[in-house]
């Protein structure tokens, strides 16, 4: 019988389950990357690959630092009170996550082009880069301060009312919720990294793009797997110093954790600055580029088109986001097992967890895609089929789970695992009865938040989803280069009105199950 | 009991999950078509060919919107276990590219015969059907009656300073009109019109639908794209003029959509039925009549009005197979070099 101490043990099995897990996340990329390295060929940093990572710095540094400045505050505040529309502007808020940043360029786009061309000169560059990406990291950076604010304890709160009023709840919030929140902005800035949508649309080279092309136009593989190990590399060595500092910070929470839980209070004042603020973003960052796209509707309207296309696609919208949500976290709760406490190795995991999302996700697809072609026909249950799309989105979107599994592991007790291990429980029934009972919340967010992010991509499922199995984000984006702008329009509304109620129905789920 | 639920969904899901990856395996007649052209004008096809033969069209679109890392790439890594049968190409250059890679099978279709074989491949690597043609569109509130440009050398002329624009010329038919180009008009020459462009502060924006927003929108007055492009904007009653260019001069490059045969891929039989459905008079007709407006190869095919005939054009004459090596030189070169200068 193994005790449940174990899990507060060094071992060496620690050590080869990080590794193993890692090597799974990219395994997909390692043919790529295998290539590069043999080749033995080098890229330049100088000329425009130089000038491309300089601005994809700029704009993923920029986006960091915005979306945590706004984030931080607004998910505390939204976490602390209770106000009119709370529930409504947060759903609204979230949105953009859902929406692939391709499309928000598209809208913010259209609408300077509507308003002139002081609105285009603003809304291009880095500025344009910054606003597009910023709709899309900062709801992270919200949420994770929120459920951060969440896990609270009501006599923390309490305590700090008493000693200092609200402005003591709030600062001793935002000190409590820094550490997560700016690993969620970090997060959030190395993931603009690898997407060139907005950088393409809006006029700004950035490294993506320059891989898009080495991709797309040339055709040299070679070429586009050197330039994202040298991004890689780059977002590596620049991580590592951030997530030294920030990993011990990780467990904190740990010491005397108190689990009375705190209900949000209904404050006059905050309430009036929370509401006029989360309205604004709403109006700035979500309603605005939603105008530049559904506009066009005033031409038309093309609903039974876009019904056909949404009934077509949508069992495999969800499946692909479910799946991939399931991969990721069981994953990520697997990675939190094996590194436990031990500093080294958390750090280690969320540097290379940094590292990871800045490839760029064809990296990964033309992995699959080489593993399948060169696979026996029977592996294509698993190498060519929807499976393989769910494998693919969950191994890309594994470290945004890893960094929530590794924070929930963090916050166990000690001295829960101590007491089994002296009163004799064995391993099996204490991660039974204790451990998953616990990693629950953090799982099932991180699930939801995998399934977010993976309704959202079309690189990816562009190359892998099986004929004729395509998914609604990817048929918006096959059909919006020359359908008429009014069908455009009509689908845009209807994925932002399923991406709604699907946000609505997980709010209604969680609250229920809460209750 | 919380955990024996986790655990009971989670076996779950993984029975799901299995099962979802058989069930894809399932084998009917079917043939699996990758095409690059809009997934808006393809797929009435190849629902057609569907009601006409009983045989399931799996269709995968892609385009040159989506700024993806392309089908084209997904092909050439399928390539010892192709999943594809039939790809459908909006233009010969990326046809011309597979058969250089040896993804295609030469295919001679007997419904190719009354096609111009001007458009095909010698060897049948890939058969030419139905085009679109690059054109100059402009916004009639900007361009005065008279003024419209002749040739795309009007891009780059002083009248139209700050108000011309291109898609990027290193993605899709535009790379195919930069090396049409250097092939017409020599090295010299068609880097004197490219830097004139930059000189004279035109922009170079994301792809041919961008161009159509933003001539219609009036941002820009004139814009290089396909005349598809066009014709969706006259659909809408944008206020969009077109000009088939170089009709005294070097003539207008007419782009071909291109039929390919994968080697070895799944359904061969299946895949050729396809091909000789695409290639016949009542594709043509139909891409004719469709939003794409495109127009005919054979001069018996009927068209709507709207349609420009292959007859009332100059078309530029290109060998299509050189220009895709040209190209690869070219997006090397000069031209990766030009767009990352402009772009900076």
């Amino acid at each position: 019988m193994i005790s449940a101490i174990a899990l507060e043990r060094p071992g060496k099995w620690r050590v080869v389950g990080v590794a193993a897990l890692l090597l799974v996340a990219v395994l997909p990329a390692v043919p790529f990357l295998w290539r590069t390295l043999a080749s033995g060929e080098t890229t330049s940093l100088g000329g425009a690959f130089g000038g491309a990572i300089w601005n994809s710095v700029v704009v993923a540094m920029l986006v960091a630092v915005t979306s945590l400045v706004v984030g931080l505050p607004a998910g505390v505040v939204t976490g602390l009170y209770e106000f009119p529309r709370r529930r409504v502007l947060l759903a609204v808020l979230v949105l953009p996550v859902l929406v692939p940043s391709f499309l928000w360029a598209i809208g913010w786009s259209s609408l300077a082009a509507r308003l002139g061309p002081a609105a285009t000169a603003v809304l291009s560059g880095h500025t344009g880069c910054v606003i597009v990406f910023f709709a899309e990291m900062f709801p992270l950076v919200l949420l994770t301060s929120l459920a951060a604010t969440a896990a609270l304890s009501g006599s923390q709160i309490e305590a700090a009312r008493l000693a200092g009023g609200e402005r003591a709840v709030l600062s001793h919030a935002c000190r409590y919720v820094a550490v997560p929140a700016s690993l969620a902005a970090g997060l959030g800035g190395v993931l603009t990294l690898s997407d060139p949508g907005p950088g393409q649309i809006l006029g700004l080279q950035v490294a993506a793009s320059e891989i898009l092309t080495s991709f797309s136009a040339l055709y040299d593989f070679g070429l586009a797997g050197r330039q994202c190990t040298a991004l890689a590399a780059l977002v590596l060595i620049s991580a590592m110093p951030l997530v030294y500092l920030a990993a011990p910070r990780l467990a904190a929470e740990s010491l005397g954790r108190q689990s009375r839980p705190f209900h949000p209070l209904r404050h006059r004042q905050i309430a009036v600055v929370a509401n006029v603020g989360l309205t604004l973003l709403v109006l700035s960052m979500v309603i605005s580029p939603l105008a530049g796209l559904v506009l066009p509707l005033l031409n038309g309207v093309e609903f039974r088109r876009a019904w056909s296309e949404v009934s077509r696609t949508g069992f495999n919208t969800l499946l692909y986001a479910g799946g991939a949500g399931m991969v990721a976290t069981l994953m990520g709760l697997l990675l939190a097992l094996c590194v436990g406490r031990n500093q080294r190795l958390r750090t280690v995991c969320l540097s290379v967890c940094l590292a990871m999302f800045s490839l760029p996700p064809a990296l990964g697809a033309f992995g699959i895609i080489d593993l399948a072609t060169n696979a026996p026909a029977w592996a294509d249950p698993l190498l060519r089929s929807r499976a393989t799309v769910c494998l693919a989105l969950g191994l890309r979107f594994f470290p945004v789970v890893a960094v929530l599994a590794l924070r929930a592991w963090g916050s166990m007790s000690v001295s829960w695992t101590q007491a089994a291990g002296i009163h004799g429980v064995p391993l099996s029934t204490y991660l039974r009865k204790v451990v998953i009972p616990f990693l629950v919340p953090a799982g099932a967010t991180a699930l939801l938040l995998v399934a977010l992010l993976a309704t959202a991509d079309v690189g990816t499922v562009l190359l892998l989803h099986p004929p004729g199995k395509s998914s609604l984000s990817l048929t918006v984006f096959t059909v919006m280069a020359n359908a008429p702008e009014s069908l455009v329009a009509s689908l845009c509304v209807a994925y932002v009105g399923l991406a709604a109620g699907f946000l609505i129905a997980v709010g209604a789920i969680a609250r229920r199950a809460a209750a | 009991m919380k955990c024996y639920s986790v655990v009971r969904s989670l076996s779950f899901c993984v029975t799901l999950f299995v099962a979802v990856g058989c069930s894809d395996l399932k084998q009917n007649e079917k043939v699996i078509v990758y095409t690059s052209v809009d997934d808006v004008f393809a797929r009435p096809i190849a629902e057609r060919f569907q009601r006409a033969t009983g045989i399931q069209v799996e269709l995968v679109p892609d385009t040159e919107e989506t700024k993806s890392a392309s089908l084209l790439n997904r092909l050439i890594a399928e390539k010892g276990r192709p999943r594809a049968d039939v790809f459908w190409s909006g233009d010969p250059i990326r046809a011309a590219i597979l058969q250089a890679k040896g993804v295609s099978a030469p295919y001679r279709s007997p419904q190719a015969a009354g096609i111009p074989p001007e458009f095909s491949q010698p060897e049948s690597h890939w058969t030419g059907f139905s085009a679109r043609v690059r054109v100059l569109i402009y916004n009639r509130d900007l361009v005065p009656k008279g003024q419209e440009p002749k040739s795309v050398l009007d891009l780059a002329a002083p009248r139209f300073k700050g108000q011309a624009c291109i898609p990027n010329p290193l993605f899709g038919t535009t790379s195919m009109s930069a090396a049409a180009l250097f092939a017409k008009l020599g090295e010299a020459d068609a880097k004197k019109f490219f830097e004139n462009f930059s000189a004279n502060r035109g922009k170079i924006l994301s792809s041919n639908g961008e161009v159509r927003r933003r001539v219609a929108n009036g941002e820009f007055a004139i814009g290089l794209a396909d005349s598809d492009d066009y014709n969706v904007a006259r659909k809408e009653g944008k206020p969009v003029g077109v000009v088939y260019p170089d009709a005294d001069g070097m003539g207008t490059l007419i782009v071909p959509n291109c039929a390919v045969l994968i080697a070895n891929g799944p359904n061969p039989e299946a895949g050729k039925k396809f091909i000789d459905f695409l290639l016949t008079p009542e594709t043509e007709q139909a891409l004719a009549e469709s939003d794409a407006a495109q127009i005919p190869l054979r001069r018996e095919v009927f068209a709507p009005e709207h349609v420009t005939r292959l007859e009332q054009l100059k078309p530029m004459q290109v060998d299509y197979a050189q220009l895709s090596t040209l190209l690869e030189d070219l997006t090397r070169g000069y031209l990766k070099e030009w767009v990352d200068r402009n772009n900076r």
